[in-house]
C-alpha cells in the first residue's frame, strides 16, 4: 500500500519537479556561476571563475545597502498601511456589502491597472501643468507642493502603491470577515459585548491568520517593487528611490556590471529564503 | 504502411515543406528600427523606395521590425549578446556604439557619403576608427524662448532696471537684457530669474525656465553643454579624467542656483523630455534648453496653442570657451549574426546615398546633411538647415562619449549630479564620486 502511494506521489510530482528544474533550477545555476565569475555581455557563454569579488563589491557598495533600506521601509510601510486600510474597509463596510456587492467591483478596479501604467498615470496626474491635482491646488490655494521632489518622492510613492494595492488586502479581509460564523457574533452580543469588543476579542483574533498572510504578501510585493517606482521617479535624485530590484536592474543593464548584479540577486535570494524558512519554522512551532 | 501512419507521415512532410517555403520567403533583409516617431515613418518611406527599385531582388527586399521604445537599448543589448539573428540591421546610437560594437560588423558606405554628411556627422557612428553605421538622424539641443516676452523686456526701461537688480542680487553682476542669440549662460540665468514669479512677482510666467533634472542619462546630455562651453571635457588628450574642473563646477552650480531660486518647477528633479515640454507648452516658462525633436510641436500653433506662434529656436548660450551643443546620432548598423549580410550591406550602402537621405528627410527624419544636400529639402524642412548648421558649428561629443562604457558614465553622472542638485551631497563629493567611478569604467 505504502509502495503504491510512493509511486503515485512520484508520478504526480515528476512534472512539477521537471518544471521547477527547468524554469528555476537552470537560471539559478547560471546565476550562481555568473555571481562568482568575471562576466560581461561579450563573455556570457564563457564566464571565467574569479572567486567572490562580485559579492565583496556588492557588500561594500553603499548603494546596495541604501537600496535595501529603501525596499525595507517601502515594503513595511506599504504593507502596514494597505492592511490597516483594507481591514478597516472590510469591517466598516461589511453591512453595505451584505446588502449590495457591486461596490466591491469598484473597489477592485485599481488592481486591474498594470503597475507601470499606474506610474505613468501618476506622472501625468501630478504634473504641475498637465495634472488635475496640482491644477486645483494652484486654483484654490495659489500653490502646490512638489509631489516628486527630493523630500516628498518617497511618500508620494508610498501613497501611489497603497492606493493601488489596498483593494487586494481588502479582498482577503472581506472574505475572512464573511467566513466568521454569524452565531459567534450573536452569542457575543447576547453576552453584552459592544461592537468594538466583538471586533477586538472575536473577529480580529479569528482574522489573524489572514492578517499575517496579507502582511507577508504585501511586504514581499512592496519589497521587490520596480515598475511604478521606475516609471515615476526612476532611481530618484541621487539614487534616493532605488529599490533593490532597481539596483539590480541598473547594475545589469545600465552599468553592464553583470557579475555584481547577479551577486546582489543571489544575496537577495539567500536572504529571502532564510526569512521565509524562519517564518515557516515559527508557524510550525505555533501550530504545535 | 498503415493508413494512419501514412497520414501522419504525409502531415509531417507537408509541415516540413511548408517550413522550407516559409524559410525561403523569409530570406529578406530585416531591419530593427526606432519605433513610434518620425524615425519610424522615415524608415518606412526609405524601405518602400528601396523595395520598389528594379535591381533589388525578392530575397533582398527590406522588412522592418519594431519593438517598444521602453527599454529598447537593454532589449537590444540582450538580443545582440545572445547572438540573435532575428534582425540583420539594427539601430545604433553614438553613446551606445562602444557597447554594441563587439556584436556588430563595420560597414561600407556609398562613395558620396563623406560629401553628403561630413566628417563630424559620420564620426557619430564610428568606434575605434571604424564606421559601424549609417547616420540617419541627428539629435542636438536648441534654446527655445518666447519672442513676445523677450521683445517686451528689451523695449521696457523699467523692466531692464528690474532685470539688472535681479541679476545683481542673484548672480553678483548687474546685467542688461540681450538678444537671445547673444546670450551667455549668465544672461540665460538672469532671464530665467527675471521671468520667475518667486523672484519677480510681476513676471508674466510662473517660471523663467524648466530644467530636466531627473536622474536620467539623457538629462546629463542636455546639461553638459554648460560645462562644455566653459571648456569642460570628460578626459584630456592623454586620457586623464578632467571632470573635477572649474568648467563642470560652473555648469553644475548654474543649475543649482536656478533650482534653489525657484526658477524651474519644484518637481524638476523628476522631469525629463515630456514633462519639460508640457511645462513650456503651458505658457508658464520663458526659455529652456531642449532637444531639437521638440521643435515640431513647440513651434506649431495647433499643437501648442499657448506658445506655438511666439516660440523661436537658436543654439544654446555661449560660454567663455565655446558655444556648444551635445550631438549624437541614430543610425543603422550590421548585426554580426545577421543571416543575410550581403543583402543588408547593399541596403546600408544605398541608405548612405543622397537619394535615400532626401527620401528619409522628406518623410520626417532628421539627417544632418551638408549645406548643398540640405538645400534640396530646405523649403519642406527648414529645421534641417538649422540642424546641419548647428551640428557643424557647435556640435561636440565628449572625449570618451562613444567608449564602451559611455552609457554607464552618463548614468553615474546622472546619479551623482542629481544628488548634488537635490541637496543630498555637496559638489566636491559629487565630482569626486564621478571621477572615481569614471576611473573604474574607463580602465
Amino acid at each position: 500500500m505504502q509502495t503504491t502511494h510512493r509511486l503515485e506521489w512520484t508520478l504526480l510530482a515528476t512534472p512539477l519537479m521537471a518544471f521547477l528544474l527547468v524554469c528555476l533550477g537552470f537560471p539559478a545555476i547560471v546565476n550562481l556561476i555568473y555571481s562568482v565569475s568575471d562576466i560581461s555581455f561579450e563573455t556570457l557563454r564563457s564566464p571565467e571563475l574569479s572567486g567572490f569579488g562580485n559579492f565583496a563589491a556588492v557588500l561594500t557598495d553603499s548603494g546596495f545597502w541604501l537600496a535595501n533600506w529603501f525596499s525595507l521601509r517601502f515594503g513595511l510601510l506599504t504593507a502596514i498601511l494597505e492592511c490597516l486600510i483594507g481591514l478597516g474597509l472590510a469591517v466598516f463596510l461589511a453591512p453595505l456589502f451584505k446588502e449590495r456587492s457591486w461596490p466591491i467591483a469598484i473597489l477592485m478596479l485599481p488592481l486591474m491597472v498594470a503597475p507601470a501604467l499606474m506610474g505613468l498615470m501618476y506622472r501625468l496626474v501630478l504634473h504641475e501643468f498637465a495634472g488635475p491635482v496640482p491644477h486645483y491646488l494652484w486654483a484654490w490655494f495659489g500653490n502646490s507642493p512638489a509631489f516628486l521632489g527630493p523630500n516628498s518622492a518617497f511618500w508620494t510613492l508610498i501613497v501611489v502603491e497603497t492606493l493601488q494595492w489596498t483593494p487586494f488586502a481588502f479582498l482577503l479581509f472581506h472574505m475572512a470577515y464573511q467566513a466568521i460564523p454569524e452565531e459567534l457574533r450573536e452569542a457575543a452580543s447576547i453576552d453584552g459585548a459592544t461592537g468594538f469588543a466583538r471586533f477586538w476579542r472575536i473577529e480580529l483574533p479569528l482574522m489573524l491568520p489572514t492578517l499575517a498572510a496579507a502582511l507577508l504578501i504585501r511586504f514581499i510585493d512592496g519589497f521587490r517593487v520596480f515598475d511604478n517606482v521606475y516609471v515615476l521617479t526612476g532611481s530618484g535624485a541621487g539614487g534616493s528611490t532605488t529599490s533593490l530590484s532597481i539596483y539590480i536592474y541598473e547594475a545589469f543593464f545600465k552599468q553592464a556590471a553583470i557579475g555584481k548584479a547577479v551577486a546582489a540577486s543571489v544575496i537577495l535570494f539567500a536572504a529571502s529564503f532564510a526569512v521565509l524558512y524562519g517564518l515557516n519554522r515559527l508557524a510550525r512551532r505555533r501550530r504545535r | 504502411m498503415k493508413p494512419a501512419t501514412r497520414f501522419t507521415a504525409a502531415l509531417a512532410g507537408s509541415v516540413f515543406a511548408a517550413g522550407l517555403w516559409a524559410g525561403a520567403a523569409n530570406a529578406e533583409v530585416t531591419v530593427l528600427g526606432w519605433p513610434g516617431g518620425p524615425e519610424e515613418t522615415a524608415l518606412r518611406a526609405a524601405a518602400d523606395a528601396y523595395n520598389a527599385k528594379d535591381d533589388v531582388s525578392e530575397e533582398n527586399k527590406v522588412e522592418l521590425l519594431f519593438f517598444n521604445r521602453d527599454g529598447f537599448w537593454d532589449k537590444l543589448q540582450a538580443d545582440l549578446a545572445a547572438g540573435s539573428d532575428a534582425f540583420d540591421l539594427n539601430l545604433l546610437a553614438t553613446y551606445s556604439i562602444g557597447r554594441y560594437a563587439p556584436f556588430m560588423e563595420p560597414v561600407e558606405l556609398s562613395d558620396g557619403a563623406q560629401a553628403l554628411y561630413g566628417d563630424a556627422v559620420l564620426s557619430t557612428m564610428q568606434f575605434d576608427g571604424k564606421q559601424y553605421g549609417v547616420p540617419t538622424d541627428l539629435s542636438l539641443h536648441f534654446m527655445y524662448y518666447r519672442k513676445d516676452l523677450i521683445d517686451a523686456l528689451m523695449s521696457d526701461d523699467d523692466a531692464k532696471a528690474r532685470y539688472a537688480e535681479i541679476s545683481k542680487e542673484h548672480l553678483g553682476t548687474a546685467l542688461e537684457p540681450k538678444n537671445p542669440d547673444d546670450w551667455t549662460w549668465d544672461d540665460y540665468a538672469a532671464t530665467a530669474l527675471y521671468f520667475t514669479k518667486a523672484v519677480n512677482p510681476d513676471s508674466p510666467t510662473r517660471y523663467g525656465t524648466v530644467l530636466q533634472m531627473k536622474n536620467l542619462l539623457f538629462n546629463i546630455m542636455v546639461w553638459q553643454s554648460t560645462a562644455r562651453s566653459y571648456g569642460g571635457d570628460w578626459m584630456d588628450a592623454d586620457g586623464k579624467i578632467t571632470v573635477d574642473s572649474e568648467a563642470f563646477r560652473k555648469g553644475l552650480e548654474l543649475y543649482k542656483t536656478l533650482y534653489d531660486a525657484g526658477a524651474t518647477p519644484r518637481d524638476s528633479l523628476s522631469y525629463e523630455f515630456a514633462e519639460a515640454n508640457a511645462a513650456y507648452a503651458a505658457g508658464q516658462v520663458a526659455a529652456m534648453v531642449q532637444w531639437n525633436a521638440a521643435a515640431a510641436d513647440l513651434t506649431d500653433a495647433e499643437k501648442s496653442p499657448a506658445v506655438g506662434e511666439v516660440t523661436a529656436t537658436i543654439a544654446p548660450p555661449t560660454g567663455p570657451e565655446a558655444r556648444a551643443t551635445h550631438i549624437h546620432g541614430l543610425g543603422l548598423g550590421l548585426n554580426k549574426s545577421a543571416e543575410n549580410k550581403e543583402g543588408a550591406k547593399a541596403f546600408l550602402k544605398w541608405l548612405s546615398t543622397e537619394e535615400a537621405a532626401l527620401i528619409y528627410a522628406r518623410a520626417g527624419g532628421a539627417p544632418a546633411l551638408s549645406a548643398e544636400a540640405v538645400s534640396e529639402v530646405a523649403e519642406e524642412r527648414p529645421d534641417l538647415v538649422q540642424l546641419g548648421e548647428y551640428a557643424g558649428a557647435y556640435g561636440y561629443v565628449m572625449n570618451g562619449g562613444a567608449s564602451a562604457n559611455a552609457l554607464a558614465i552618463y548614468e553615474l553622472q546622472a546619479k551623482e549630479f542629481t544628488g548634488y542638485w537635490s541637496g543630498q551631497q555637496d559638489l566636491d563629493t559629487a565630482l569626486a564620486n564621478v571621477e572615481k567611478g569614471m576611473a573604474d569604467l574607463l580602465k
